[in-house]
């Protein structure tokens, strides 16, 4: 009966019935060289690297590229190698990538002006006006407060002001003139990100964002970096105002290495990240004011050493000069330079970035003093951004912001309507689960199409089409979907819908879905009888498709 | 002849095979009217990646995306603890005095700990689960770990979800190679309960993340319901990218959603208020509609306890145990007797420092601990390697990781879903699996 036995041997039995290979040494018991790497444990720059190896990203992005005099003089040397079904203009491709959705205005800005004077102009905030955008803002009473001041005008520990900072943001995005600012914002938001909202960030959260975030979004590297490690609200967040040199905690010292600079490949040790944590110890809150305050009584003293850097840290009163010094150490890195110069790339360009143009702005990174302007305008003026045309996917909360933005979705009839309507879609998102600032852990919101590809959220993203187009949020101002497009036959109104929403036409086949979906030729005439009702179903379908999927 | 419950199997594989050969078809006629100007499938294929073609066979979708209910086929849930839980409090080796020496202000104390064995006792917060190491269907696993884990969260993570520190053998993640192993299943075979796909998940499988069957379903389309998911089809079709494999997966998932929900529905038992717990009823719901279920993935976050992991009376520990076993206890209900077709089993980036720190919480270490409930499991006892906690035994002053993941997740595939030694070779590469004893 043994045979018989073998036969129907279930996996596990035959499993465990294999011959054993020589058993595996025995686990190492004894303490593990103090050199030990994280580097060991997987060998990805970051997240969405990792996430965008694991699949085949969309398109081969050129592998050799150069840099140009300037962004426009790129655009016109670049071709687009990988067949994509976006349109190639230079001008909806810059839109796409660099703001929160093309609109009208906003095309016609970069065609009357051009490319390189729009991006300057985008790349100093302060000159373009935001009237509009700064009304609303306004609105929102806690959002340009201090932290006294919030303490002052919200219950203690209440998430009111964290939320309403959410929202405000979310209106930047919809309808602030400055969008390659607010891109940028986002996308050091999510660098340095410290959630909106969680516990300790009550009070001194909005002003993270707007002192911190806000401020250098278009400045320096080693700026941002030292304001963000002197924020109370970082510094809580990662648990540094309670580590002291008898009870040192690691948090923030090994995320500063991790995730804010060098990156786990820079190979830095253990060691490294316990040193890393002593060089920031004392660095605190004040318990009365809230505000940051270094107690040297908490400081850990003794010489320090993390990568290449040393120092002896003599004294307490010291500390808070050794950590600086190490902060602009970290921020001046090659390393920090490559991971920031990948993510930005990452960001504007392609989920798996040419190596050739990571390394052209690293390079530009180190050489500007980690100034990110100069790193912006390389990036732009390179032919891999140019070519990279339909590389990216809108994550959810560009794909509903570009949404209200190109059918025009406006403020409602005053600030507390709109921040009612606002509310309401702020609210929507977090079934999208990217609601403006609110990813839990600290590596921010991941920017690769693997990382994101979720049959629920694709169905969210259809659904919300319909609620721009059908206008659900009644407090704000909405275009009639009839009204999208004047147009005299059928094949018109989805053509001009096309032209309006997605500015490019689609290909053949796609328009006869359309049309098959209306369910009238092409030539037959355009009355509001046979399709106002039908209107408000088209312009989503417009908005559902790849076309307008793509960044 | 063969044992009857093979055949059921073969017959049910073979029937699923058919069926998406069929699929495949379909949709290679669609799609090759397409292919003018699109080269990259070709390009993807000498790359050995799957084309969007070659995804869609592994999925039987639209109408034939109920499992056949004479196929015996049990589902692996995953439950992801982000953060990296301390194993320490929650599997408590009560008998080891350097437990009570290390950690003079938070360890739970013996007294208050529910009997396991080998010197284990249970945190009484789990207290709804411990009635199932009663029936031999609760089992843990201390000391667990990978030899290249690091003490970053993310890098431990990406490592685990991955299966492996290969970045070219293991580049995909581990679940979805398990799918691979598979074949052909439903659209429903793999799902995570989220906004964002799990690393783990991640590959040519085309899994699904969705947030529970109540919220995967149109919104504004009254009228024109089928006309637009015609349409949509259509727009997906000719775009060789992923998105048109997500947007196929979608749809079809969408008619399997529509009839499961217009079936009238209703949990067995009351779940906790809490998110981990309607992801844990979604679950339940898509196994009891026998939609072909074989993975399921689910996280829990807030186990980084640098602070305030408190004492068993009071604290983030006893919260968040608090939250898991309600949920667990609460899923195991539910199921009722097809708990037996389903093994969850916890996972953790890594376990926590043995010596406390001075803020009541620990800092990052190494070995960790995994629940397992359901069936499939050689219950009612601890398995695995334990050599305690005298400082001899630490690794860099924390628990050792005397186990490996990979044997442990290995084996429980294995008994659960049925893949052979050759299969594991493919999902853990580089690793020889060698069983642990977790599984009947």
């Amino acid at each position: 009966m043994h045979v018989a036995t073998t036969v129907n041997e279930t996996p596990l039995e035959r499993l465990k019935s294999r011959p054993r290979a020589a058993p595996p040494p025995a686990p190492n018991l004894m303490n593990r060289p103090a050199g030990t790497r994280p580097v060991d444990g997987g060998a990805y720059p970051d997240r969405d690297a990792s996430y965008a190896s694991g699949v085949m990203s969309p398109g081969q992005p050129q592998s050799t590229g150069a840099t140009l005099s300037g962004p426009a003089a790129a655009a016109a040397r670049a071709e687009v190698a990988v067949p994509t079904i976006l349109a190639t203009d230079p001008a909806l491709h810059l839109l796409r990538r660099t703001t929160f959705g093309v609109t009208q205005t906003e095309l016609a800005e970069v065609r009357q002006v051009g490319i390189d004077r729009w991006l300057q102009d985008q790349l100093e905030p302060a000159k373009v006006a935001d009237a509009d955008a700064d009304h609303v803002w306004s609105g929102y009473r806690t959002a340009s407060m201090s932290p006294v001041q919030i303490r002052g005008a919200i219950k203690k520990y209440s998430w009111d002001a964290m939320f309403e900072y959410g929202q405000a943001t979310l209106t930047r995005q919809l309808w602030s003139r400055r969008q390659v600012y607010e891109v940028m914002v986002d996308f050091w938001a999510n660098h340095l990100n410290m959630t909106m909202p969680s516990d300790a960030a009550w009070d001194v959260g909005v002003s993270y964002h707007n002192d911190v975030i806000r401020k250098h979004a278009i400045g320096t590297f080693t700026d941002l970096l030292l304001d963000a490690m002197r924020h109370p609200a970082m510094l809580s967040y990662l648990n540094n105002n309670e580590s002291k040199k008898s009870a040192v905690n690691e948090n923030l010292g090994r995320e500063l290495l991790e995730l804010h600079t060098v990156g786990v490949r820079s190979g830095y040790t253990e060691t490294d990240v316990r040193n890393s944590a002593y060089i920031l110890t004392g660095r605190t809150i004040d318990g009365e004011t809230g505000a940051f305050k270094y107690d040297p009584k908490r400081h850990w003293t003794g010489p320090v050493t993390v990568l290449e850097f040393s120092h002896a840290n003599a004294s307490a009163d010291g500390g808070l000069d050794v950590g600086d010094a190490y902060l602009r150490y970290l921020a001046a890195h090659p390393a920090t330079a490559r991971s920031i110069a990948r993510k930005l790339a990452v960001r504007f360009v392609a989920d798996n970035p040419p190596t050739a143009l990571v390394d052209r702005l690293t390079e530009v990174y180190l050489q500007s003093g980690t100034a990110i302007h100069p790193v912006l305008w390389a990036l732009f003026s390179s032919t891999e951004f140019w070519a990279s045309v339909g590389q990216k996917t809108r994550r959810p909360l560009e794909n509903v912001v570009a949404t209200a933005r190109t059918l025009g979705v406006r403020p409602g009839a005053d600030n507390e309507a709109t921040k009612k309507g606002v509310g309401s879609l702020y609210w929507s998102l977090d079934q999208l689960g990217h609601r403006p600032l609110a990813w839990a852990p600290p590596n921010g919101y991941p920017d690769v199409q693997a990382a994101w590809a979720s049959a629920g959220g694709m169905l969210q993203q259809w659904n919300r089409h319909r609620g721009l187009v059908q206008g659900w949020w009644k407090e704000l101002t909405y275009v009639k979907p009839e009204q999208l497009v004047q147009a005299g036959t059928v094949g018109e109104f989805v053509d001009g819908l096309c032209d309006r929403l997605l500015f490019q036409r689609m290909l053949p086949a796609h328009r006869d879905a359309l049309l098959a979906f209306v369910g009238e030729p092409a030539g037959k005439a355009f009355t509001s009888s046979n399709l106002k009702g039908m209107a408000g179903h088209l312009a989503p379908l417009v908005l559902d498709s790849p076309y307008f999927a793509l960044r | 002849m063969r044992h009857s419950l093979n055949g059921n199997v073969n017959q049910g594989e073979a029937a699923l095979r058919t069926r998406a050969e069929n699929v495949r078809t379909q949709q290679q006629d669609r799609a090759g009217a397409w292919s003018r100007g699109f080269t990259r499938r070709r390009l993807l294929a000498g790359a050995g990646f799957a084309g969007v073609a070659a995804i869609g066979s592994q999925l039987v979708t639209t109408r034939v995306s109920f499992g056949d209910p004479t196929q015996n086929s049990g589902t692996l849930v995953v439950v992801f603890l982000r953060g990296g839980m301390d194993g320490l409090s929650v599997v408590v080796p009560a008998d080891d005095p350097h437990l009570l020496a290390a950690r003079p202000n938070i360890a739970v104390r013996a007294g208050s700990l529910l009997p396991l064995d080998r010197g284990f006792g249970l945190h009484p917060a789990l207290a709804p689960l411990h009635k199932y190491w009663g029936t031999r269907q609760l089992t843990a696993v201390p000391a667990l770990s990978t030899p290249d884990l690091s003490r970053s969260h993310f890098q431990a993570q990406d490592c685990l979800e991955r299966g492996g520190s290969s970045t070219d053998a293991a580049a995909g993640g581990w679940l979805d190679r398990v799918l691979t192993e598979l074949g052909p299943g439903t659209t429903f075979r793999a799902i995570a309960e989220g906004s964002t796909l799990p690393r783990s998940l991640v590959g040519g499988n085309g899994a699904l993340a969705l947030r529970g069957i109540e919220s995967f379903k149109l919104g504004g389309w009254d009228g024109v319901h089928d006309k637009t998911v015609q349409a949509l089809t259509t727009l997906y079709t000719g775009f060789d990218h992923p998105l048109a494999t997500q947007a196929a997966t979608t749809l079809a998932a969408l008619d399997t959603a529509e009839t499961i929900a217009a079936t009238d529905y209703k949990p067995a038992v009351e779940y906790p208020d809490h998110g981990f717990a309607t992801s844990l009823a979604n679950i339940a719901q898509l196994v009891k509609s026998d939609v072909g279920l074989r993975v399921a993935c689910v996280d829990l976050g807030g186990w980084d306890m640098h602070t305030g992991l408190g004492k068993v009376d009071g604290g983030d520990m006893l919260r968040m145990l608090t939250a898991l076993g309600g949920s667990l206890a609460a899923f195991a209900a539910d199921l009722g007797d097809k708990l037996d077709e389903v093994t969850v089993v916890t996972m953790t980036e890594f376990g926590r420092r043995i010596e406390e720190n001075a803020n009541s919480g620990c800092d990052h270490g190494h070995g960790s601990v995994a629940l397992l409930l359901g069936g499939k499991l050689a219950g009612g006892t601890v398995h695995g390697n334990w050599q305690g906690l005298a400082p001899e035994v630490r690794d860099h002053g924390d628990v050792p990781g005397s186990n490996d993941y990979r044997n442990l997740l290995g084996e429980l595939v294995t008994a659960r879903l049925g893949l052979s030694a050759a299969a594991l070779a493919k999902i853990f590469p580089g690793h020889t699996v060698e069983p642990i004893g977790i599984a009947r």
